[in-house]
């Protein structure tokens, strides 16, 4: 996509072996981010990431639903992302969709630990969301849209996700339907009846009033190491990512844990290079929690001001 | 259901009839597209993106004297109010969007010179699906096409109205389009005082048709 000729790439390529890139960043220096959340107020969460030329939006959407058999202690998250025509006439018709896969099973990867995971949820506490072992419980659908594209997608799609402001109705009262009259008063409340089976169908009662902030703290973030040339670089461009030879993403979450990684990219890395990445992503992955946080404090801040 | 309250003459949200919601335009909102915009009509929220004029990438659509323009049109996941659950590459949403993508075409009949064979794409993103998407994809596409530097003969603004409790609505939101009544949607050239586009589902009284153009005409930008 990104047409460079000979003497931009020599000048990239000199530009990462001395440090300087050619926006005048250093090898592990983040674009600056920008973050608002709230911007799609029919979802129960949602935030806009902006790093640079790259824009994506993630939404969450909760919706009730039915453990699967295998895992009755286990709520669901489903992670979906599409890449935006707008972001580039390359994505036009099915042009991003293979793009949006290697996104999803990259996201899925990092913040879930891969579909297979028997013990899904390395990210996103997975128990958490059950509310009824086996009935019922809370399904995430988790959505991205890349509407800008600039590089870096991974880490951006999965800082959104972390600032999604995540709050779900929390009120749910779980009560066999003879005993629905007695907890249908009181306070407006919206009841869903989820059919379990013949005999023991329930009753769930979901207050519209009172919420529950789910806990993004500690969903990990991703950073994405390029190897451009003999040298790695956080936060590529587009046309950085264009010369990259391989690619390590690695998610960390708060406590400095490593939760999911991937390599992308044709060629092969050295072990050594490998475990010097990680744990380079690591280090720069406190300074991304670091600066989330005070975006999402900043953000809510306006908010408070606003309302 | 009664749609404008029989006491106060007031719609759902506290409109009156004939007023339209709260539009915001937003220019050159995507660094990477040559024109693009967001557009805003309450809480419907469409981004457009425009790219080109560029060469012909596929020669064999190129028409004689007139740029090739090509629109294509996708709605979020997370743009309706329940979830879509079926993926991208579902046969009706691609046939749909084909179907939008050139009725605006149609809308956007962008005048160039005859020497200016080039291609010009539009892309059109709803992030928020609450009525009227069809009107704020146009209008947004206008944005876009003006940001973008594209000389067109005049600006198209574009605007949805109803017919319920035997009232005339103008600019409908989620509820009261999907209340069923009819439903009009125009694409004015402002200057020119043309029509571009004319949409109309389910039968009406052809008095409510007129009051409907009365108030595109009274439309903005």
């Amino acid at each position: 996509m990104v047409g460079l000729s000979a003497g931009e790439k020599q000048f990239m390529h000199g530009g990462i072996a001395q440090d300087l890139r050619s926006d005048g960043r250093q090898r592990l220096q983040f674009r600056p981010i920008s973050i608002q959340t709230g911007v799609i107020p029919q979802a129960n969460g949602s935030a806009r990431v902006t790093l640079g030329a790259t824009v994506v939006i993630a939404s969450i959407k909760a919706e009730l639903g039915k453990p699967a058999p295998l895992r009755p202690d286990k709520g669901k998250v489903v992670i979906f992302i599409d890449c935006s025509p707008t972001a580039g006439t390359m994505f036009e018709g099915r042009g991003g969709e293979e793009l949006s896969s290697e996104l999803s099973v990259g996201l899925q990867r990092c913040l879930l630990g891969g579909k297979s995971g028997a013990e899904a949820g390395a990210g996103i506490d997975l128990s958490s969301l059950v509310l009824a072992e086996g009935k019922i419980c809370w399904d995430l659908y988790i959505d991205g849209l890349v509407i800008s594209s600039d590089g870096n997608l991974l880490d951006a799609l999965a800082a959104a996700i972390k600032v999604c402001r995540f709050i779900f109705l929390v009120r749910f009262e779980i009560s066999s339907p003879w005993q629905v009259a007695l907890s249908n008063t009181g306070i407006p409340k919206v009841s869903v009846i989820v059919e379990a089976s013949a005999e023991d169908q329930l009753e769930v009662n979901v207050s519209d009033e009172e919420f529950l902030q789910f806990d993004t703290s500690g969903v990990p973030v991703i950073v994405t190491l390029t190897k451009v040339g003999r040298h790695y670089i956080a936060d590529a461009t587009s046309e950085e990512e264009s010369q990259m030879s391989s690619a390590v993403s690695v998610s960390v979450n708060r406590h400095g844990r490593v939760c999911g990684l991937t390599k992308r990219g044709g060629a092969g890395l050295d072990p050594s290079v490998m475990l010097d990445m990680i744990s380079v992503a690591k280090h720069a992955s406190e300074n991304l929690i670091a600066v989330l946080d005070s975006e999402i404090a900043a953000a809510e801040a306006a908010e408070d001001d606003g309302s | 259901m009664e749609y404008v309250s029989s006491l106060t003459g007031f719609r759902f949200d506290g409109r009156r009839p004939n007023e339209m919601r709260q539009i915001r335009g937003e220019i050159g909102v995507l660094a990477k597209a040559d024109g693009s915009a967001l557009f805003e009509m309450g809480n419907t929220k469409v981004i457009a993106a425009v790219f080109g004029p560029r060469e012909v990438q596929n020669k064999s659509q190129q028409i004689d004297n007139q740029a090739l323009v090509r629109c294509e049109y996708s709605m979020a996941n997370f743009s309706t109010g329940d979830r879509a659950r079926k993926p991208k590459g579902d046969r009706n949403i691609i046939s749909y969007s084909a179907d939008h993508g050139s009725k605006y075409i149609n809308t956007f009949d962008a005048s160039f010179s005859g020497k200016n064979l080039k291609q010009i794409d539009i892309f059109l993103q709803v992030l928020q699906a609450d009525g009227g998407t069809r009107s704020a994809c146009i209008n947004a596409a206008t944005l876009a096409l003006a940001d973008a530097g594209i000389p067109m003969r005049d600006i198209v603004t574009s605007c949805s109205a109803g017919y319920l409790c035997s009232t005339p609505l103008l600019d409908l939101n989620y509820v009261e389009d999907s209340a069923g009544g009819p439903d009009v949607t125009v694409g004015l050239l402002v200057k020119m005082d043309k029509m571009t586009l004319l949409q109309v589902i389910a039968l009406m009284p052809t008095f409510f048709f007129f009051c409907c153009c009365i108030c595109f005409v009274l439309l903005f930008v």
